[in-house]
């Protein structure tokens, strides 16, 4: 069903021109943007040169064609996703373009480094909350920042996870900005999805474009549910020889359950709800129809607040009732742990430089964007004076929501975002606009190649003695035109993200 | 010579319509500490159900029920026997220089150590206005300032059952002047903790044979932290400082991390819930 471009029955030669491409023929740049492929003299970047020469002998129509082709695929393989806060909710793909991104070793190197070292950091600064508070002793982070955090969780003080790993699994979101550097925008170590989208986008790619995924040596991004899969058995309780790992869903409902029956499946494991588990005597269980199963990992895609009604929401049916004594009683391994959520404040992301000096003693390989603390006076004040140049941020919220950014907004629309600034200074953060590298993408509408900002989300699994990331990434694309967020839950789309050997 | 102790604690629970999945977890058990101990319990259900010992997030046991079978009622008695060594709450010396108890309130590693004692739940946040009724008296200690604080609140607050309930928050009870053990309890937390005692509420059992205030349920009081001395208990219901008569079971930031049950339970219709405790001790 999927078509290489040579066999697309059009015939190249006669749309081929001598000096523009046909299918870039109409792309417009904008000078002050950074632009992924064309350098600032309008050549073409070296990593895309051989792309760009096989895409270029084909027509408009010819990639149209298979672009369809891609997308209806995803559809007859239900990888799709849910927006909320829409009053209909319905399911839609993640916008995806056959155009991928590509990403030179010497650029992947410095990306890799600097997760794994944002991961690690992240890693020492939960042990270090959780029991000696060593970093609020020495005053590098302000004690409220943790204690006014609604992601700190008592029940963890004291508490030795298997392998003193907290975030097992992490996302963290970088961007190139104007100046040609990278800087991460969060780190995401509660439920960071998207991972399933980095292997879907690959596998249709290379369905519908082998003869050009072909001609590159690009990583594999397939060995991802191995990796994660062998971190969480490593991870197993003790005395445990082989451990049962399961995935636990909040159910078919959630925007990312695509992702967790994925994660599942290729892992070779149950996925299960709250329901199918029980706790006896402090062990977990699930019911199967040979009768119960002991389980001793669970790679859970719940939130903390909803994993068990005994001690945490009430309210939740989500969860599994005694889940968290059996926890910390040592009878099984929660990944992420619970708690970690407090190092994905977005308030503690304005440490990061300081908290990596600090467990590590090394410099921050990634650079961190500056960030006004709205909870100090001054900071404040220059905040509500500089609105219409800074993104502001709500600290607790995930996904792209509540974000305001202000050269966007309208007088009256920067008169309620002060306001609710004003309400709840502690709530958010503000940063200047940062202008993410734009990189051609297909656009249904005027049916041409036109600039988008990107991002990329690295996914790095941590364990006690290794870690891993996932070469590749989530590179995710702000579809509206001049938009900066690029959430697939804010209307982004994505693209398969190479990353070559040499 | 220690006391004998011996507990009974029942509760009933009815429902209208069948409940076919139902979990609860008691908090109920005295704890041990230096002064309780050799705590034996029994505890039983009118389904038979298994009962399983755990211990929750913030290191208390607890029972847990999960019955396996439908019912409209169900039924619960525990009883809890320990022994319990006389309590001399002012078996300590205040240092005469009373300024060094003072500064280490201020320092920040204290800070950080009592953070979760000395945090604003919303059982324990006041007003502005509201955090002006007691202020500490820095010419006198800091246990003769949570002495006078015990005092002030049992005076000022009408223990009246009815009037509030679990859920009840500060606001209402100062407006009302009027509450329960649950709701003194933090009101002293929260005015000790504006002051920057830690303070923790304290959930247990009272010995009322002596007249003491509270209902035939639970009793509630707070311990502060009172640097160079220790964690001391004060019951403002009754004007005294916690002794052989108060029996711990567990303590925390409020009556949140301390509810005696816990139910999830899965059932439509209403339903109602009554609980008696008895406490009887003999030397």
């Amino acid at each position: 069903m999927f078509i290489a471009f040579y066999h697309v029955p059009f015939n190249k030669r006669k749309y081929m021109t001598n000096i523009e491409n046909q299918i870039f023929s109409s792309y417009q740049r904008n000078p002050d943007l950074y632009d992924e492929i064309y350098d600032k003299n309008g050549k073409i970047k070296e990593v895309y040169q051989k792309l760009f020469n096989l895409y270029g002998e084909h027509s408009i129509i010819d990639y149209v064609s298979l672009n369809n082709k891609a997308k209806s695929s995803f559809f007859n393989q239900g990888i799709t996703f849910q927006v909320y806060g829409d009053n209909n909710v319905q399911e839609k793909i993640f916008p995806f373009d056959l155009f991928p991104r590509i990403i030179a070793p010497v650029e992947w190197d410095i990306i890799e480094r600097g997760s794994i070292q944002r991961s690690k950091a992240l890693n020492l600064f939960l042990w270090d909350i959780y029991h000696d508070k060593k970093i609020l002793k020495d005053k590098v982070v302000p004690i409220d920042l943790i204690t006014s955090s609604a992601n700190y969780l008592d029940q963890m003080n004291g508490v030795n996870p298997p392998g003193g790993i907290y975030n097992h699994i992490s996302g963290t979101d970088v961007i190139k900005h104007n100046d040609g550097k990278y800087y991460v925008l969060e780190d995401n170590i509660r439920c960071p999805s998207g991972v399933s989208y980095v292997i879907c986008n690959r596998t249709a790619l290379k369905k519908a474009l082998f003869g050009v995924f072909n001609h590159y040596q690009t990583h594999t991004v397939t060995n991802y549910a191995e990796n994660l899969l062998e971190l969480l058995e490593s991870a197993k309780p003790k005395g445990v020889d082989i451990p049962n790992v399961v995935v636990i869903t909040p159910g078919m409902y959630n925007s990312a359950f695509y992702e967790h029956s994925y994660l599942a499946k290729t892992m070779g494991v149950e996925l299960v709800e709250g329901r199918d588990l029980f706790v006896e005597n402090d062990f977990v269980y699930m019911k199967t129809i040979k009768g119960p199963e002991r389980v001793d990992v669970i790679y859970r895609r719940i939130d903390d607040q909803f994993i068990d009604p005994l001690e945490f929401n009430p309210d939740s049916v989500l969860g599994v009732p005694g889940l968290f004594a059996a926890y910390k009683k040592g009878n099984v391994t929660l990944a992420n742990a619970p708690g970690t959520g407090v190092a994905d404040d977005k308030a503690v992301y304005t440490y990061m430089p300081q908290i990596i000096k600090y467990y590590l003693d090394e410099e921050p390989i990634l650079n961190n964007v500056h960030t006004y603390h709205c909870s100090r006076p001054d900071e404040l004040k220059y905040v509500l004076e500089h609105i219409h140049e800074l993104v502001i941020k709500p600290v607790d919220e995930a996904g792209g929501y509540g974000i305001s950014i202000g050269n966007k907004l309208t007088k009256a629309e920067i008169e309620k975002v002060k306001a609710e600034v004003k309400a709840s200074p502690r709530k958010y953060v503000a940063q200047p606009i940062m202008s993410l590298s734009v990189h051609p993408t297909y656009i249904d509408d005027t049916e041409s190649f036109e600039q988008r900002h990107v991002d990329l989300r690295t996914f790095t699994v941590l364990g006690k003695d290794k870690e891993f990331v996932l070469k590749g990434g989530l590179t995710r694309v702000a579809l509206k035109r001049g938009n900066l967020i690029v959430n697939s839950s804010q209307g982004g789309g994505s693209k398969d993200t190479w990353v070559l050997k040499k | 010579m220690p006391r004998e102790f011996e507990i009974t604690y029942n509760a009933e629970n009815i429902y209208d319509d069948w409940v076919h999945d139902a979990h609860w977890q008691f908090l109920i058990i005295p704890v041990e500490n230096e002064s309780q101990y050799e705590v034996e319990f029994e505890f039983e259900n009118s389904l038979y159900a298994h009962t399983e010992e755990s211990i929750n997030g913030y290191g208390f046991k607890t029972l847990r029920i999960h019955p396996k079978k439908k019912f409209k009622k169900i039924t619960f008695e525990a009883k809890f026997k320990f022994k319990k060594e006389e309590v001399d709450p002012y078996n300590f010396n205040i240092n005469p220089d009373i300024s060094t108890a003072y500064n280490e309130l201020q320092s920040l590693d204290f800070k950080i150590t009592h953070e979760r004692y000395l945090r604003f739940t919303s059982y324990t946040t006041l007003d502005s206005a509201q955090q002006q009724l007691f202020k500490f008296n820095t010419s006198i200690s800091i246990f003769d300032n949570l002495e006078a604080l015990n005092h002030w609140i049992f005076e000022y607050i009408k223990f009246t059952t009815g009037v509030t309930e679990v859920g009840t928050l500060l606001k209402d009870v100062i407006s009302k002047k009027k509450g329960v053990c649950q709701d003194f309890a933090h009101l002293f937390s929260a005015l000790a903790r504006i002051n920057g005692v830690p303070t923790r509420y304290v959930s247990g059992y009272l010995d009322q044979e002596s007249g003491y205030m509270g209902d035939s349920q639970m009793h509630a009081w707070t311990e502060a932290f009172v640097p160079e001395i220790g964690w001391k208990g004060f019951d403002p219901t009754n004007n005294i400082l916690a002794n052989t008569n108060h029996i711990k079971v567990c303590h925390g930031k409020d009556y949140n991390d301390c509810s005696p049950l816990k139910g999830i339970i899965h059932s439509h219709g209403k339903h109602k819930t009554a609980h008696s405790v008895t406490v009887e001790s003999h030397q």
